[in-house]
C-alpha cells in the first residue's frame, strides 16, 4: 500500500504546486542615477518584469527611470536626487503585496509607481495606505480601485493614497461597445474573459453597454489563463453564430485565442481592451489578428507633441525594451510623484519634512502639470481628469488608431 | 500611447555625438605644390580672380539666404481633438419648426488653445435618431470664445434607439490648420440620463406604427 | 451546427499530447516507482531543443518540411540528455533513500530546469514563436483540423506503435518488463537494471520531445513555463489510465482531453449548471472524472498489480 499513499502525497503536492505558481524570484532594481549631493529620494516601481506580461512591465520600469533621470538632469527639485527601485511582481497579487511591504520598509521610498494589473493593485493598496505612501498606477483600469466596490451606484474612494493616470474600464468597456455596435455594425457578440479583476471587470462593463444598445450576447465563456488550448472555446464561438468576440484579458492569452478562433473557421474579429494593445499580440496571433480591435487609454501618440519628445528621449536613452502601451503614463505617474515631492520640499524650506510620506500623499491631490499624455491632474477619487480613449485596429501587423473619444462627464 | 512600433535602442548614437568627419581631413590636406599651378595662376589671373569673387558672392549670398531670419516655423499646431472640449449643459429648448418626437440639448464647445477650429459635422451614432444643430455646421470657434450649441434630435424609428445607453456620445468632425479628424465626445452620465429620459418620452408618445422594443 | 464531432476532435488532439507526455511518467514509475516531477520540464526542454535547431542551427528560410525532422531529432537529443543526466546525477544516488527524497529532488529539479531556461536561454523570458506549417485547415465534414495538428495526429499513434513493439518484442523491452515486475530477480537473471532504468528515462524523454514539437506546431510558441501545467495534466492522465501501464497513459490522456473539451462545451447547457461550464472549470471536471474513476478502480483504467507490489 505504500505506492498508493505515495500517489496521494504526490497529488497533494501537485495541488499545492498549482496554487504556489505565485511565488518566485525577484529582480533587483537597477539604480538609475548617480547619487548627487543632498538627499536621495527613492521611487519604487512595481511591475511584471518577467513572464508573459514583461513586455508591458519593462516599458513601465524604463519610462519611470527616464522620468527620474530627466528630473535629476534638470535639477528639477533642488537638493533632491531621484532614484528608481524596481521590483518584479510577475503579475501576481501575492508578489505585489510583498513588494509593497518592501517599499514601505525602506524609509527612502517616498512614492511608488505601478502596478500593471488591477488584481495586483488590490493587494497593494492597503499596505501603502497604512503607511501613507503614495501610489500612482499608470495602467490599472478597474473602477473599484478608486471608486469602491459599488461604483455603479455609490462612489466611495477606498484609499486616499492611491492615484492613477489611466482611464477606467467604466468608460473603456462601454466605449468599445459603442464602437462595435454603432461603427463596426456588430450585433451579436461572444464574450470571453479570464476571470481576473481586470478582464472580468472590462467584459462586464462592455456586456452591459452592448446589451443596452440592443446588441445580443450569444455566448459567454471564461478561460483558464494558464493553458494555451482554447480549441473547445473556439469551436463554441464558431457554432454560436457571433459576428464579433469581445475578450476581457491580456495579450498572452488573447493572441493564441484569436488564432484558434480564426483557425476553427469563425472568421470574425476579436476585440479587447488595453490589455491586448501590444505588438506582442500580433506576434502571438499571427496573420489571424488582422482586423481585430482594441481600445486603449489615451490619444494616439502622434497627436500629442509632448509624446513625441518622450519617444525621442526614450530612444536616446537607449533602453533595450520598447516603452509599450503604458510608457507615457508611467512617465507621467513618476513625474506626478516628482511634482509632489517638489511641492512638499519647497513648502518646507528646501528640506524633506519628517512626515514626508503623508505630506506627499496630500500634495498629490493638487498636482497639475502638462505631461506626456496631456494634462495630468486627479479628481476626488484619485482618477485622472484626462479621460481619452482610442480604438485601434490591426492593419498590416500594427495597431492603427481608427477613432478617439474624450470623456467629459 | 500605443499604436507605435517597438522603439529600437539608440545604441549611443546620438546625432550630436558624431564627430565632424570632414574637419580633420580638411586641415590635413597638404598645401598645393608651387610650380605648374603657380604658372597657371599667373597666366589666368583675371579669370581666376573674377570667378573667385563670383563664388564668394554666391556663397555669401547663399549663406545669408540660408540663415535668413526665417518666419518662425509654425510650432507644430495641436491636433483639433486635443484642444477642443465639449461640455454638456443641459436639456434645451426646441428650435422652431422641429418635428414632433424631437428634443433638444445644449452643449458648450471650447477651444482651449491654438488656432481656430471648425466643426464640419456633428452626428450621433444611433440608427433611428436624426440630429440637427444650431449653429449649423460648418462653423468656426476661436480659442477663448466658447460657443453654445443647441442640438435637436428627432426619433425616426423607435425600434432602433437605445433607450438606456450608458455612455452615449456625439461624433464631431473637427478641422484646424493641422488636421481634420472625427472625435467622439462622451458627455457623461447626466447626458446619458437626459437622453434616455427624452427617448422614453418620445417613444411612449408614439403611435403603434413604430412599436417600441 | 452540431459541434460534437469538432469537440471530440479537439479533445482527442489535446489528449494525444497529454498521452505522449504521460508515457514518460508511467514508464519511470513502472520501473523505479518514482514520480518524476521534472518530466514536465524535460518536455519543455524538448521544445527548446527543437526551436534551437530551427533558429540557430539551420540556415534561415529552411523549408519546414526539411526542418521538422531535424528539429524533432534536436528536441529528442536535448530531452534525452537532460533526462539521462537527471537520472545519473539526481536520482541514482538516491535510489536506496526513502521514497520521498527522490520525489522532492524531482520537484527541485523541475524548478531548477525552469529557472535555468528562463535565465540563460536567449529571449526565453517571453514566449518564443515556433515555426508554423503553411496551408489552410482541412475540413472533413464539419470538422476542421489544423495543419499544425496533422503532426500530432500522425506522431501520436506511430509513437505508441513503436513503443508497444519495443516493449513487447525486443530483448531490452522484455528486460524492462522483467525489471518492472521484480528488479531484484531481474538482476539475478542477468539483466543490467541500471541500463534498463536509463533506457526508461530516455524513452520517456523522447516521447515528451515529440509531444513538445507537437505543442509548438499546435500553439505556435514555446515558453519556459509550458511544461509545468502540462506536466501536471500528463501526470493526472497517467494516474487516470493506471500508472505503470503504457497503454493506460495514452488512454488516460485521451480521456482527460475529451473530458476537458466536452465539459467546456456542454456542462453550461445543463440547466442550473451555467456557472460551472466555462473553460476555467474544465480542470475541475477533469479531476472530478479522475476521482470517480479512482473510486471505482483505484488502480486506474488499465492499471494492474498495484497491490502485489506493496
Amino acid at each position: 500500500m505504500r505506492q498508493r499513499s505515495l500517489i496521494a502525497i504526490t497529488a497533494a503536492l501537485a495541488a499545492g504546486a498549482l496554487t504556489l505558481t505565485a511565488c518566485g524570484s525577484r529582480d533587483e532594481g537597477n539604480g538609475s542615477s548617480d547619487a548627487g549631493s543632498g538627499t536621495t529620494v527613492v521611487i519604487g516601481v512595481d511591475a511584471p518584469l518577467t513572464g508573459d506580461l514583461s513586455a508591458m512591465g519593462l516599458g513601465i520600469k524604463n519610462s519611470a527611470d527616464l522620468a527620474a533621470k530627466t528630473a535629476n538632469k534638470e535639477k528639477y527639485v533642488d537638493g533632491i536626487t531621484f532614484k528608481i527601485e524596481a521590483l518584479d511582481d510577475q503579475a501576481q497579487p501575492s508578489s505585489g503585496q510583498q513588494n509593497a511591504v518592501t517599499f514601505v520598509a525602506n524609509k527612502d521610498v517616498l512614492g511608488a509607481v505601478g502596478p500593471l494589473n488591477s488584481s495586483v493593485a488590490e493587494s497593494m493598496q492597503k499596505v501603502f495606505d497604512d503607511a501613507k505612501l503614495v501610489q500612482v498606477s499608470p495602467a490599472n483600469t478597474g473602477p473599484t480601485l478608486t471608486q469602491g466596490a459599488k461604483w455603479e451606484t455609490e462612489k466611495v474612494r477606498p484609499y486616499k493614497s492611491y492615484f492613477r493616470t489611466a482611464t477606467t474600464d467604466a468608460i473603456q468597456g462601454p466605449f468599445a461597445a459603442q464602437y462595435l455596435y454603432n461603427d463596426a455594425k456588430k450585433k451579436k457578440v461572444f464574450v470571453i474573459d479570464d476571470k481576473k479583476t481586470y478582464g472580468a471587470g472590462l467584459a462586464g462593463t462592455f456586456t452591459k453597454e452592448f446589451e443596452k444598445l440592443g446588441g445580443e450576447v450569444v455566448g459567454t465563456e471564461h478561460i483558464d489563463p494558464e493553458t494555451k488550448d482554447f480549441s473547445a472555446v473556439a469551436t463554441k464561438v464558431k457554432s454560436s453564430g457571433a459576428d464579433v468576440v469581445y475578450y476581457g484579458g491580456e495579450y498572452p492569452q488573447a493572441g493564441p485565442l484569436t488564432k484558434q478562433i480564426k483557425a476553427a473557421g469563425a472568421n470574425i474579429p476579436v476585440a479587447g481592451g488595453d490589455g491586448i494593445n501590444n505588438p506582442a499580440y500580433m506576434d502571438l496571433g499571427g496573420s489571424a489578428s488582422t482586423g481585430d480591435f482594441s481600445t486603449s487609454v489615451g490619444a494616439p501618440v502622434e497627436e500629442l507633441p509632448s509624446a513625441k519628445d518622450f519617444v525621442a528621449n526614450y530612444e536616446a536613452a537607449g533602453y533595450k525594451e520598447p516603452y509599450a502601451a503604458y510608457g507615457g503614463y508611467s512617465y507621467d505617474s513618476t513625474w506626478a510623484i516628482i511634482e509632489a515631492v517638489k511641492k512638499v520640499v519647497e513648502d518646507n524650506d528646501g528640506k524633506l519634512p519628517d512626515d514626508a510620506r503623508a505630506q506627499i500623499t496630500a500634495a498629490m491631490q493638487n498636482v497639475s502639470f502638462d505631461g506626456v499624455t496631456g494634462k495630468v491632474s486627479f479628481d476626488e477619487y484619485g482618477d485622472t481628469t484626462n479621460k481619452q480613449l482610442t480604438v485601434y485596429k490591426v492593419e498590416g501587423g500594427e495597431w492603427k488608431a481608427v477613432k478617439s473619444g474624450t470623456y467629459t462627464g | 500611447m500605443s499604436g507605435v512600433g517597438p522603439v529600437e535602442p539608440g545604441e549611443g548614437t546620438r546625432a550630436w555625438d558624431t564627430p565632424e568627419a570632414s574637419a580633420p581631413e580638411a586641415s590635413s590636406v597638404p598645401p598645393p605644390p608651387p610650380g605648374p599651378l603657380a604658372g597657371l595662376y599667373a597666366r589666368h589671373r583675371r579669370t581666376v580672380l573674377a570667378s573667385t569673387a563670383a563664388v564668394v558672392v554666391l556663397a555669401g549670398g547663399g549663406y545669408l539666404y540660408a540663415t535668413r531670419p526665417e518666419p518662425p516655423t509654425p510650432p507644430a499646431q495641436p491636433y483639433p481633438s486635443q484642444v477642443v472640449e465639449v461640455v454638456y449643459l443641459g436639456p434645451g429648448s426646441l428650435s422652431a419648426g422641429a418635428p414632433s418626437g424631437s428634443f433638444g440639448f445644449e452643449m458648450e464647445l471650447v477651444v482651449e488653445s491654438g488656432p481656430p477650429v471648425t466643426v464640419e459635422r456633428m452626428t450621433q451614432p444611433y440608427a433611428g435618431l436624426a440630429l440637427t444643430s444650431d449653429p449649423r455646421p460648418p462653423f468656426r470657434t476661436e480659442s477663448g470664445h466658447p460657443r453654445k450649441i443647441v442640438i435637436t434630435m428627432s426619433v425616426t424609428e423607435c425600434g432602433k434607439v437605445p433607450e438606456n445607453a450608458g455612455l452615449p456620445f456625439l461624433d464631431v468632425t473637427l478641422r484646424n490648420v493641422r488636421a481634420i479628424q472625427v472625435h467622439s465626445f462622451i458627455l457623461g452620465e447626466r447626458y446619458a440620463r437626459d437622453l434616455s429620459d427624452a427617448l422614453q418620452v418620445a417613444c411612449s408618445n408614439d403611435s403603434a406604427s413604430s412599436p417600441k422594443t | 451546427m452540431n459541434e460534437l464531432p469538432q469537440q471530440l476532435v479537439n479533445g482527442l488532439l489535446l489528449g494525444s499530447m497529454y498521452g505522449l507526455v504521460a508515457i514518460g511518467y508511467t514508464m519511470v514509475y513502472g520501473i523505479v516507482q518514482l514520480i518524476n516531477f521534472a518530466h514536465g520540464e524535460i518536455f519543455m526542454l524538448g521544445g527548446f531543443g527543437a526551436i534551437t535547431v530551427y533558429l540557430y542551427v539551420l540556415p534561415d528560410g529552411t523549408s519546414l518540411w526539411m526542418a521538422l525532422p531535424l528539429m524533432l531529432v534536436g528536441g529528442i537529443i536535448v530531452a534525452v540528455l537532460a533526462a539521462v543526466g537527471a537520472e545519473r546525477l539526481a536520482y541514482r544516488p538516491l535510489r536506496t533513500a526513502p521514497r520521498l527524497a527522490p520525489l522532492i529532488t524531482a520537484i527541485g529539479l523541475s524548478l531548477a530546469l525552469q529557472q535555468a531556461v528562463w535565465a540563460w536561454y536567449p529571449d526565453a523570458k517571453e514566449s518564443i514563436n515556433f515555426p508554423q506549417i503553411d496551408g489552410g485547415p482541412f475540413e472533413i465534414g464539419n470538422v476542421t483540423i489544423q495543419t499544425g495538428d496533422i503532426f500530432l495526429l500522425i506522431a501520436a499513434p506511430i509513437s505508441m506503435a513503436i513503443l508497444a513493439y519495443f516493449v513487447m518484442k525486443t530483448r531490452t523491452g522484455r528486460g524492462m518488463q522483467a525489471t518492472a515486475q521484480d528488479p531484484d530477480t531481474a538482476k539475478l537473471m542477468g539483466i543490467n537494471t541500471d541500463r534498463i532504468i536509463v533506457i526508461a528515462f530516455a524513452l520517456g524523454a523522447a516521447f515528451a520531445a515529440v509531444g513538445a514539437v507537437a505543442y509548438g506546431l499546435k500553439y505556435g510558441q514555446v515558453q519556459f513555463r509550458m511544461g509545468f501545467i502540462l506536466g501536471l495534466k500528463a501526470f493526472t492522465a497517467a494516474v487516470l489510465g493506471g500508472i505503470g501501464n503504457i497503454y493506460g497513459a495514452m488512454l488516460g490522456g485521451v480521456a482527460l482531453g475529451l473530458a476537458e473539451a466536452l465539459s467546456t462545451a456542454y456542462i453550461a447547457d445543463i440547466p442550473g449548471m451555467d456557472q460551472f461550464g466555462s473553460q476555467s472549470w474544465a480542470n475541475v471536471w477533469a479531476f472530478v472524472l479522475l476521482i470517480l474513476v479512482l473510486l471505482v478502480r483505484p488502480q486506474g483504467l488499465l492499471g494492474e498489480r498495484v497491490a502485489d507490489r506493496a
